[in-house]
């Protein structure tokens, strides 16, 4: 009895004692960008070994902000979000700390500043334009192709023509979403204005006159020609993406208006065409025929309400993924992404973010206008997914965008 | 013990009643009033912040022309749904309580529609309207299928009517089943010896008598039609062009993607009355006519 009572005394010592365990730091992160998730979890499991971290990384197929506030409202936020750009608006200036401090912020030119603060760091850059098949193009042509030789409509319409009259009839392919019509396809002429922050006040104040607008017009002539020339052309709000993508892969058609993230989806068909992405064609001379519109994506921002340990976890892992060769490699090679950071100088493995590496590294990109309001993709894209339709006219879209923006309050910034 | 105490009763009721009145209260009652107060916000979903706007919310949602547009067109579409799920729920019914061969059976085949999800039947059903029935347009050249009927208002909106049918129709048929069983057979055989034919016999006799049958699936396809969200969301996503956004709908798109959720969920306490008021004005009306054998 002794010796049982000696050995719980000594057992009881030892553990007073001993020191304690650390247990490694919560590293909560949320990914909006769902086509990485797997990637981003299996690197997680690697990084939270290395580094003594405990980090788990989830998405929601919510809207975004839905997400949060549900997070916030359950007082368990991540530690480390990345969202799109107009969300950090909204998320930061309550919930964000300053990440001036981070060597990362200063390797990029695409950080989001708010009032003054370093808000949100980009984890990749992406960027829109003309998708096409380079391959289905010049077995049709018999030449090479060089995107920049399509640059203006009328080069463009060509070139159309003569894939018809080489056998492929209907040589493009447009998608019928709204996210991809509003706020990819129309932005631009917002984003193409000489100060689309002045415009866009125009617009809220009912005098943008978008019908006499030249962008506006110079878009929508582009616009006009892919219709005519829609595979999907006799029900083209109802195209499906999948076989889109499909399509474009396997050089059934030749061009299609994307982004590089669309390379998830066509790199599903497993084709071997070699394609890239152009500006969209326009008959301009401003240049904004030469170049893609985008920029830094998917923002990180760290909570502010999470403890001190676990908000250096977050920004050791910006840091990481920005700085070190293997976060470098883990955005370039693992997830295929164009690193937004000076520091990565790796090439990209898909053919879609070549182009637009290519365009980012010369300057070419035109910057996203990330303030429209939160319904302009349910209400603006539904107008386009009329005139797309043949429902409404272009008078008949230019009221309609005369009608939405009057009454439309960009997001706060 | 005394067992009229009110102390007593209290203790009773909490013992047997209590968790389910606080389950109750939980998940329903307090939403229910939580939601309320937000309709007197300004409430973005994120911010700590919920600004006091009065009834600024109850303004926006009776002036919001699209949520009015929503409202008729979900008025429209429950108005035909309804009427279509209980006359091929009772059709149904009337089928496999005849005594035909294997019967049973088509009972468990018409009631599995309703056991598949809204967001699984939208997404099949897409596929359907989508590929398989314009394939089957092209190959055998039938003109209306050619072209997908998602592809147009008024085809989107017989898509979600017809999805509808599918999904409800075997679980009224059920409800109809158990009326026509509740019939006694000597009141059909008083009929038939007073000279009543088969059908005469259904709908003087077996009819009036399942009124309760038809009040209740009436009320739970009111109440289904006008709460239709899933199958929305998925078969139609609202499109073409915003032509086929149902009430419920409009209202998660004004509280979650257009971030006001003081309108939206003002817009979602209208809905719900409107519903309340049609739903209970016909459970009144079919009851006042009840009749007992």
């Amino acid at each position: 009895m002794r010796k049982l009572g000696f050995a719980i005394a000594t057992l009881a010592v030892a553990a007073m004692t001993a020191s304690p365990v650390l247990a490694a730091t919560d590293l909560t992160v949320f990914n909006s960008k769902s086509e990485i998730q797997t990637q981003f979890e299996e690197e997680a499991a690697v990084y939270s070994e290395e580094k003594g971290v405990n980090m788990e990384v989830a998405m929601s197929n919510d809207p975004v902000i839905t997400h949060m506030g549900t997070r916030y409202s359950s007082n368990n936020p991540y530690v480390l979000s990345m969202v799109d750009a107009k969300d950090i608006y909204s998320l930061t200036p309550e919930h964000g700390i300053d990440l001036a401090d981070l060597e990362a912020a200063a390797d990029t030119d695409y950080a989001i500043e708010i009032d003054g603060k370093v808000a949100a760091l980009p984890f990749c850059i992406e960027a829109r334009g003309v998708m096409y098949n380079k391959t289905a193009i010049e077995e049709i042509t018999g030449e090479d192709f060089d995107p920049a030789s399509v640059a203006t409509l009328d080069d463009f319409k060509a070139l159309l023509d003569k894939l018809v009259e080489g056998g492929m009839e209907t040589p493009v392919a447009i998608m019928k979403e709204d996210w991809s019509l509003a706020a990819h396809y129309l932005a631009q002429w917002v984003e193409e204005q000489e100060d689309p922050e002045a415009y866009v006040q125009a617009l809220c104040a009912g005098e943008g006159d978008i019908i006499n607008n030249e962008k506006f017009n110079s878009l929508m002539d582009t616009f006009d020609v892919l219709m005519e020339y829609n595979y999907a052309k006799d029900s083209a709000v109802n195209a499906d993406r999948n076989k889109s993508e499909d399509m474009l892969a396997w050089g059934d058609v030749a061009f299609m208006f994307g982004g590089n993230w669309d390379w998830s989806l066509i790199v599903q068909s497993e084709s071997d065409c070699e394609m890239g992405m152009m500006p969209v064609p326009q008959n301009t001379e401003d240049g904004s025929n030469t170049k893609l519109v985008g920029g830094g994506s998917k923002y990180f921002f760290i909570d502010s309400s999470v403890s001190e340990e676990q908000q250096q976890a977050a920004k050791d892992f910006i840091n990481w993924f920005a700085m070190d060769a293997e976060g470098q490699d883990f955005v370039s090679n693992t997830c295929a992404l164009v690193s937004p950071y000076k520091s990565n100088t790796l090439d990209v493995s898909d053919p879609l973010s070549v182009s637009v590496k290519a365009y980012a590294d010369a300057g070419n990109l035109i910057p996203n206008y990330n303030f429209f309001p939160d319904d302009h993709i349910t209400k603006a894209g539904a107008s386009m997914q009329k005139y797309l339709g043949g429902e409404i006219d272009r008078q008949g879209l230019a009221d309609e965008l005369t009608e939405y923006w009057k009454g439309a309050t960009p997001i706060e910034h | 013990m005394k067992r009229n105490t009110m102390s007593y009763k209290i203790r009773q009721y909490l013992m047997f009643a209590g968790p389910a009145t606080l389950l109750f209260c939980g998940v329903v009652v307090i939403p229910l009033i939580y939601g309320f107060y937000l309709t007197f916000t300004s409430w973005d979903g994120i911010s700590k912040s919920k600004p006091f706007v009065g009834l600024t919310n109850y303004i926006t949602a009776f002036g919001d022309k699209a949520f009015w547009v929503a409202m008729g067109r979900t008025l429209i579409y429950s108005a035909i749904a309804v009427i279509l799920v209980n006359v091929v729920a009772f059709l149904l019914a009337y089928m496999v309580t005849r005594g035909i061969k294997g019967q049973n059976f088509f009972r468990a085949g018409f009631f599995i529609p309703n056991l598949i999800g809204g967001i699984v039947l939208g997404y099949v059903w897409k596929f359907v309207f989508n590929s398989a029935f314009v394939a089957i347009g092209e190959n055998l050249n039938i003109g209306f299928l050619k072209n997908s009927w998602l592809g147009t208002p008024s085809g989107a909106m017989a898509c979600m009517i017809i999805v509808a049918v599918w999904q409800y129709a075997g679980y009224m048929m059920l409800i109809y089943v158990a009326g026509f069983m509740s019939v006694s057979k000597s009141l059909i055989e008083a009929a038939q010896i007073d000279g009543c034919t088969q059908s005469q016999a259904t709908w003087k006799v077996i009819v009036p008598l399942m009124r309760s049958s038809f009040v209740q699936c009436i009320f739970l396809t009111i109440t289904r039609c006008f709460m239709v969200y899933d199958v929305n969301l998925t078969l139609t996503e609202g499109g073409p062009f915003n032509s086929s956004v149902m009430a419920a709908m409009h209202v998660y798109r004004t509280a979650f993607t257009e971030r006001a959720f003081g309108t939206g969920q003002a817009e979602a306490l209208i809905l719900f009355i409107v519903c309340a008021i049609v739903g209970v004005t016909q459970v009144y009306i079919g009851r006042k006519g009840e009749v007992a054998a």
